[in-house]
């Protein structure tokens, strides 16, 4: 492994000197090493990749280049010349600009009011929008950005508004370009889209740090890239010369499947039947969800697709009971009408959830991970005697998962669950959801923000429990998890149920196009509307 | 070599004043401290200030003050004033407990002045209304601590109720909630007059003692071993309630279910626990300790209650906020940092009766104390990243808790964008 990079080389192969340099970045926090001796070199006009798994270093190795982490030991060269970063303001001077996975934008100014904010150009105080307007009229066209500058924010796509924040940057006139996840909030299209955009930037002379875990985007648009795991440098690879299995070997330090191992789903009988499901928006006047009707039988997994915002998170918290459904919906479990059930009796009997928002829903922080483990069986009689808890089962039973589902923490049974890496944290509700008696999974999003070992991990699960003969509710807005682990897709559209596909004889492309909208089966529109 | 220590810095077992409990309490001794050179600087530039006193008398009554009692001069008197301490701990270790098990589960009771005063009035109503010549008087000191108990559930009980239904901030329904309590407090006993106003004595603003009915909490001789005191049993059973709270929290499921509910509302919903109702209960079990300790200190039989208490709301209800507060919320903590606010208070007090300071500087060290006693948080994260290579410009976790999950921090972080820098 080459642990010391080109140390003592200050210069690109052609003697240009790189245009960013980190070099032996070392940033601690109590207890960890988030960085630990970390060298990157960006050439000029070159995308990099940054990759690495969750909790690798790379987030933490950022913030330091933007001046919002201040490393330990290391050094930052700009064109071979030494710079010290100290807050974000000192990155922009030094032409470094982002663009942060969730986007900085005010919703309700227009995209030139969003592009200019902080740089105002002014006389005396007093706006010169005209001119911002030319120039950044002439910016979306010369890198074929095709951004309205007079659109609301909250009007545009989310593909726009990523557009918007790299016109953002475009304005300041910054020459090395942050791109944090970029793509987990578009669509296949928009992904397209982007890369082109990338593409163009880069052709143009900016130099590109292009932060994934996603191997498939880093090796279509990539020049190199840098691998991080657990905050040691593994190297920096051609991507010209190497493949995805190589980088993922880098990444995860071992052979990581990708396709999902099972076998044809043979569907068994009807665990969930959903009937005209419909649940008000918080946001607008229209339902979130529109008379959804569907169903879900023993030993198959259905998938929820759509793009994010279009009612699965709605559908989903009416399901579990933590947000009412509008009267007329009935959700029918193994027979059983549970519409009006309270949260526990659904958990008592027979529905797991692995919920979205793993800190918001899924763990309370602050407890330890075998508090968090016994979280919906504390009161059951393994578990307690006379309102009193027995430490000793809750501390065996966690012991257990923890062994079974391979669960890492710094101390076990006692770590708190804020402690624990994100990879971890999901890895310890999927260990307590798929150990409690389940009919029913729901799982939402179950691998979101998590690196390729884990995410290989948590299919082998589901598929495990889909055997095992649960039923299986996925909502997902990954296209490759959408189309290798489910056995039937429900592409869900502004609320409504436009398509079921076959994961076998549909393309991404054309699930694509129902997600976006452009297409919908019309059978299953009237039937929604009837 | 650097690499070698810097490995072994971050690998080695977490030392012992970094252990949380421990760090805990070296948090509140450090308050204390702060709290101490504070107060001695006021009482230095006083003594410097004034051309009758030398920097010395300064040095004198900072000494004065942390004897607390034992600056009483004679062994008499040090034990007249040590009972009277424990007695008047009492109440102020129930709001402290009210405060405590509130913040555990989330919720800031600032309404225990109001919970309170309604336990006052319960206990009082009660314990001089049932003629003890026909119920036996133990019987009657019980209904009477039922009665006061009672009314501050219910009092407290009313911000949570609006806190859960309809998200209504505990912190404003609490203030109403004491203001209301004053005025129906006076309202109650203005239109009662006769029956329960002391004119006997000619205290025209108080309400009869207890022991005007022969109410009283027995003693079992503790005043009288504290030189005639008025100490009795309240003390104890304060001290035991404060036990059965570390119980019930740390070992029972409803303690789990409550902590649960504060820590994460929508984890504890997603678990199928009742948020709601438990939110009601905390707040509901909250305003009875407070109304407890107040019952308490009234069934005590020898304290006088002033009735139209409309403009001002009692001390040992805010007080109760710096006792749980020095004591990290820990229930068994609160006995003891209930105990010592009384401690330095009577030490104050017997400063401005042994020196010429004036009579308002004792609670101004007090004050400071429980200032700074809103700093142990700081405190504990300060001990936290102790033995941390010191940066200019650390800017990375201030409010974080400083976790290995570093990779979110810095999201979380990076999400803000250039906002806080």
């Amino acid at each position: 492994m080459n642990n010391e990079p080109n140390k003592n080389n200050n210069a690109a192969e052609n003697g240009e000197p790189y245009v960013i340099e980190m070099r032996n970045i070392t940033k601690m926090f109590p207890g960890i090493i988030a960085n630990d001796n970390i060298t990157l070199q960006l050439k000029r006009g070159e995308i990099h990749a940054l990759l690495g798994e969750n909790g690798a270093g790379k987030s933490t190795l950022m913030s330091v280049l933007f001046g919002l982490y201040q490393p330990e030991y290391g050094e930052i060269y700009k064109n071979g010349k030494k710079v010290t970063i100290n807050d974000p303001n000192d990155a922009n001077d030094l032409g470094i600009g982002m663009v942060h996975q969730h986007f900085k934008l005010v919703d309700v100014f227009t995209v030139l009011d969003n592009i200019i904010l902080g740089v105002e150009p002014n006389t005396l105080g007093f706006l010169k929008k005209k001119d911002a307007r030319r120039r950044v009229l002439e910016l979306s066209e010369s890198y074929g950005l095709n951004v309205d500058p007079d659109a609301l924010v909250e009007d545009i796509t989310v593909g726009m508004q990523q557009r918007t924040e790299i016109l953002k940057m475009l304005y300041r006139d910054n020459e090395i370009l942050i791109f944090d996840e970029p793509t987990a909030v578009l669509t296949p299209q928009e992904i397209g889209e982007l890369m082109n955009i990338i593409r163009g930037l880069a052709r143009e002379g900016k130099s590109i740090l292009f932060i994934s875990h996603k191997l498939n985007e880093i090796m279509e648009v990539a020049d190199r890239c840098t691998v991080l795991r657990k905050g040691k440098y593994v190297g920096t690879v051609n991507i010209a010369d190497t493949t995805k299995e190589e980088l993922s070997n880098m990444m995860v330090g071992r052979n990581v499947k990708f396709s999902v191992d099972k076998t044809p789903s043979e569907p068994g009988e009807t665990v969930l039947e959903v009937k005209n499901l419909t649940v008000k928006s918080k946001l607008h006047k229209k339902n979130a969800v529109n008379n959804v009707s569907l169903n879900v039988r023993r030993g198959e997994i259905v998938c929820i697709a759509g793009i994010d915002g279009n009612g699965q998170s709605e559908f989903v918290t009416a399901l579990t009971g933590l947000e009412k459904a509008e009267s007329g919906s009935a959700i029918i479990l193994k027979g059983e009408d549970i519409t009006k059930k309270s949260i526990r009796y659904k958990n008592t009997h027979g529905v797991s959830h692995i919920p979205e928002d793993r800190h918001k829903h899924g763990l309370i922080l602050d407890y330890t991970l075998e508090q968090n483990l016994v979280l919906q069986r504390y009161f059951e009689p393994e578990f307690q005697n006379h309102k009193f808890i027995k430490f000793k089962n809750v501390r065996e039973y966690s012991d257990r998962l923890i062994e079974k589902f391979d669960v890492r923490s710094g101390q076990g049974s006692l770590t708190p669950a804020r402690a624990m890496s994100g990879g971890n944290q999901q890895k310890a509700i999927i260990a307590r959801e798929l150990d409690r008696k389940h009919d029913l999974l729901i799982a939402v999003q179950p691998t979101r923000g998590l690196d390729v070992g884990a995410i290989e991990f948590i299919h082998e699960q589901i598929v495990a429990t889909r055997d095992a003969g649960a039923a299986v509710l996925l909502i997902s807005l990954e296209l490759d998890e959408v189309m290798s682990l489910s056995d039937r897709i429900l592409v869900m559209y502004e609320g409504e149920i436009t398509g079921e596909l076959d994961p076998k004889e549909t393309t991404i492309q054309e699930l694509g196009l129902y997600m976006s909208g452009a297409k919908r089966q019309n059978e299953k529109g009237d039937d929604t509307n009837g | 070599m650097a690499d070698m220590n810097k490995n072994d810095q971050v690998r080695e077992k977490t030392p012992f004043f970094k252990k949380p409990g421990v760090s805990s309490v070296i948090a509140s001794l450090v308050s204390i401290l702060g709290g101490l050179i504070v107060g001695f600087i006021v009482l230095l530039l006083i003594s410097v200030c004034n051309k009758d006193m030398s920097v010395s008398d300064s040095l004198k009554g900072i000494v004065t003050v942390l004897g607390g009692p034992f600056s009483a001069g004679n062994s008499g008197d040090i034990l007249f004033q040590l009972g009277n301490m424990l007695f008047q701990a009492t109440p102020l270790i129930m709001t402290g407990l009210s405060v405590a098990i509130a913040f555990k589960t989330g919720l800031f009771n600032i309404g225990a002045p109001g919970q309170y005063l309604m336990g006052a009035m319960g206990a009082l109503i009660v314990s001089l209304s049932i003629p003890t010549t026909v119920v036996p008087v133990w019987i009657v000191w019980i209904l009477a601590l039922l009665a006061g108990t009672l009314l501050g559930v219910l009092w407290g009980a009313i911000p949570g109720f609006f806190k859960a239904k309809f998200n209504v901030n505990e912190v404003i329904v609490c203030i109403m909630t004491n203001w209301i309590a004053a005025n129906v407090v006076s309202w109650v006993f203005n239109s009662t007059k006769e029956k329960f106003v002391n004119y006997a004595e000619t205290k025209i603003n108080f309400i009869n003692k207890t022991s005007y009915n022969g109410v009283a909490t027995p003693t079992l001789g503790l005043d009288k071993l504290f030189n005639n005191s008025y100490l009795d049993i309240s003390i104890m059973i304060a001290s035991a309630i404060a036990v059965i709270l570390y119980i019930v929290m740390n070992k029972t499921t409803f303690g789990y279910e409550l902590k649960a509910c504060g820590f994460n509302k929508n984890a504890s919903k997603y678990a199928g626990m009742n948020e709601k109702r438990n939110i009601i209960l905390s707040m509901a079990i909250a305003g009875g300790l407070a109304a407890c300790g107040a019952a308490l200190w009234c069934l005590n039989g020898s304290q006088d209650f002033k009735w139209n208490t409309y403009l001002t709301l009692p001390a040992d209800g805010f007080n109760g906020i710096p006792a749980a507060l020095l004591a990290s919320n820990n229930p068994i903590g609160v006995i003891f940092s209930a105990i010592f606010l009384k401690y330095i208070g009577v030490g104050g007090s017997n400063l401005s009766a042994q020196s010429s300071f004036n009579e308002y500087v004792s609670p101004l060290i007090v004050a400071v104390i429980i200032y700074f006693s809103g700093f142990s948080k700081l405190i504990k994260d300060l001990i936290a990243k102790s033995g941390k290579k010191k940066k200019p410009k650390n800017v990375g976790y201030g409010t974080e808790d400083p976790t290995p999950a570093a990779d979110n921090a810095a999201e979380a972080k990076t999400a803000e964008g250039g906002s806080e820098v």
